[in-house]
């Protein structure tokens, strides 16, 4: 029987698994504040509406300036270049370059917690689009005319943004494998991957357009942007405002396929968390089936966890879409079809959560490499210390387990109230008589104590 | 609205409440687990005090290093918080040792072995692994 030592090519230190205690403990409250949230139901909606209101005209006007857009775009240009420079000509020690580090930490985890709170904050930063923006402009100045673009056909929606997370997630935890052992992403490959990256994304703004493409298709656009509803700034006809915080996200999953996109983001950190545990065995046996069978170990490997992590996207779909369903039954119900887009935007605190739970610990030892030595020598190579911290490193003390358990637990338990006030509130939008309103919500419960006891489940049995 | 407002403030309050609960019971929690690490501190304890004893370091885990991988799959050792991590490797091929987290490196010569004594001061679980041939040999685990 061979084991599968399933490997980040950063992690240096795993979490330890949640204790019995604290697991029963955070299901516990997860039910008590479950019941709670159900028991003082509102009765009219109070987030439909954003109550956006702009801020100061100087700050608008600051932000909306051109230099301000020119100075953040150029600075997402010169960090991706960085990074892919890095990955190119530096070492292939994954820790010990700035391209994994950037991509996958810094960005990837960095955003969404960000946007949570603040909103969108990716959009002026995304590289592409600054790209996409400038070639725009530099097309319409020469030729006298802006650029024609293909419409873009609306049953796509945000499908390519849900396919590209996967891919994303994918290429991290799935492609960086060598003789049947995870190795992790290599920096060369992840750099070879962002180039091929830039290419799709730039020619598809050149099909599409700019805007377009980052409504729907851009996976980092999309994927960021669905985080950045929940934050408490947005910008409105190119002025800065404050909404309400939550509010943005009732409006969000309208565009096809965004319900995709929440749980493809559930699905993909759920099978991240779950390979360390809940699925090792199945894992394992998969495996070994393949190679019996005579296939490649990197092969085998590679497709026993291709063939997880879409089992698992399939099984998170259909719990929510069993949730919908019930939904659906409940007398004075809208369509099917407008429940399952309706109510996939109370998913993202869910997203969120499972997120924090999952990589938080990493974020933070990650950070402290971020920016000390992988600032100072972006390659690796002992070559350069451009703000003398080339030498410093990551102190594994800076997180108790205990730190990292209660922030766990607390993650997921937040984020399932969460989505349950924005279920609860998007219920009695639809539902015109309450009763029926709370009556739908039993369904939602039902989804989300499934998603958030799973997540807790996964916590306690990874590395165990 | 004014008596959704309060409702909503008793919420709080009972999450609050339920979170102090969660607090104390792990605190009692706590305890429990300082009296049952008490014969494992106590079972440490003669090995720092009487570390010239032979019988002592003959208990010291061995990883025995056959062909560039650990014989009987990955070792796995467990430790608690401020005890005295203390294991060796033997090995029939030269590497180095990698011992991560606490980014302890040490080179062992083929057909030679290499000790490993420092205090588990972080908590986690973390690989050793032989660092040229990037093969896992330990599973490092450091309870609270």
């Amino acid at each position: 029987m061979t084991s599968l030592p399933f490997a980040h090519a950063l992690v240096a230190r795993q979490d330890l698994p949640l204790p019995v205690w604290l697991f029963a403990w955070g299901a516990s409250l997860v039910l008590i504040a479950s019941f709670f949230a159900l028991s003082i139901g509102w009765r009219s909606p109070r987030f439909e509406e954003e109550h956006w209101r702009a801020l100061g005209e100087g700050l608008s006007r600051a932000s909306a300036s051109l230099f301000t857009q020119f100075v953040c775009g150029a600075l997402g240009v010169f960090l991706l270049g960085v990074a892919v420079y890095a990955g190119l000509r530096g070492t292939e020690a994954p820790d010990r370059n700035f391209a994994l580090t950037f991509l996958y930490v810094t960005a990837w985890l960095g955003f969404p917690l960000v946007s949570v709170f603040l909103g969108d904050v990716f959009r002026p930063f995304n590289p592409w689009r600054a790209v996409g923006r400038a070639v725009g402009a530099g097309f319409t100045a020469l030729a006298g005319q802006r650029p024609a673009h293909a419409r873009y056909p609306a049953w796509l929606g945000r499908w390519p943004a849900a396919l590209g997370l996967i891919a994303v997630v994918w290429l991290e935890i799935v492609y960086g494998t060598s003789g049947g052992v995870a190795v992790g992403l290599s920096p060369h490959a992840a750099a070879v991957a962002s180039l091929v990256y830039s290419g799709y994304t730039l020619a598809m703004m050149a099909l599409f357009g700019v805007e377009q493409w980052c409504r729907t298709g851009e996976v980092f656009s999309v994927y960021f942007g669905m985080f950045g509803r929940l934050g408490c700034f947005g910008a409105k006809d190119g002025r800065l405002g404050v909404r309400r915080p939550l509010s943005a996200a009732t409006t969000w999953a309208t565009v096809p396929g965004s319900a995709a996109v929440v749980i493809a983001s559930i699905a993909t950190t759920s099978f991240d968390g779950a390979q360390e545990g809940a699925f090792k065995r199945a894992l394992e046996s998969t495996f070994n089936h393949l190679v019996d069978a005579g296939m490649g170990l990197t092969m085998a490997l590679r497709l026993t966890d291709t063939i997880f992590i879409l089992l698992t996207f399939a099984g998170v779909a259909l719990v929510y879409l069993v949730g919908v369903r019930g939904m659906a039954g409940v007398s004075g119900a809208p369509s099917f079809e407008k429940l399952r887009s309706g109510f996939a935007h109370s998913l993202i605190p869910i997203a969120f959560a499972y997120l924090v739970a999952h990589y938080f610990s990493l974020f933070v030892f990650q950070e402290q490499a971020q920016f000390t030595y992988l600032l100072s020598d972006p390659l690796g190579t002992g070559t350069t210390d451009l703000f003398g911290t080339a030498s410093s490193g990551i102190d594994f003390r800076a997180l108790s387990a205990n730190a990292i358990w209660y922030v766990q637990v607390g993650a997921l338990v937040i984020g399932h109230v969460i989505g349950l006030t924005l279920a609860h509130d998007r219920a009695t939008a639809y539902w015109g008589d309450y009763r029926q309103a709370a009556r739908s919500q039993y369904w939602m419960l039902a989804v989300m104590v499934a998603f958030t006891c799973f997540g807790l489940y996964l916590l306690s049995v990874a590395n165990a | 609205m004014r008596s959704n407002t309060g409702r909503t403030l008793i919420g709080v309050a009972l999450v609050i409440a339920a979170l102090v609960l969660l607090v104390v019971l792990k605190d009692n929690g706590q305890s429990g687990t300082t009296g049952t690490s008490v014969p494992q501190g106590g079972g440490s304890e003669p090995a720092g005090s009487a570390g010239s004893t032979k019988s002592r370091k003959a208990e010291v885990p061995t990883i025995v290093i056959r062909d560039g991988k650990p014989v009987g799959g990955i070792a796995e050792l467990s430790y608690s918080e401020g005890d005295r991590i203390r294991f060796k490797v033997a090995s029939d091929v030269s590497d180095e040792v990698h011992v991560h987290g606490y980014d302890l490196m040490k080179d062992v010569e083929a057909g030679g072995s290499v000790s490993f004594d420092f205090p588990a001061t972080i908590e986690g679980v973390f690989e050793a692994e032989l660092e040229n041939r990037g093969e896992q040999i330990l599973e490092l685990r450091v309870n609270p």
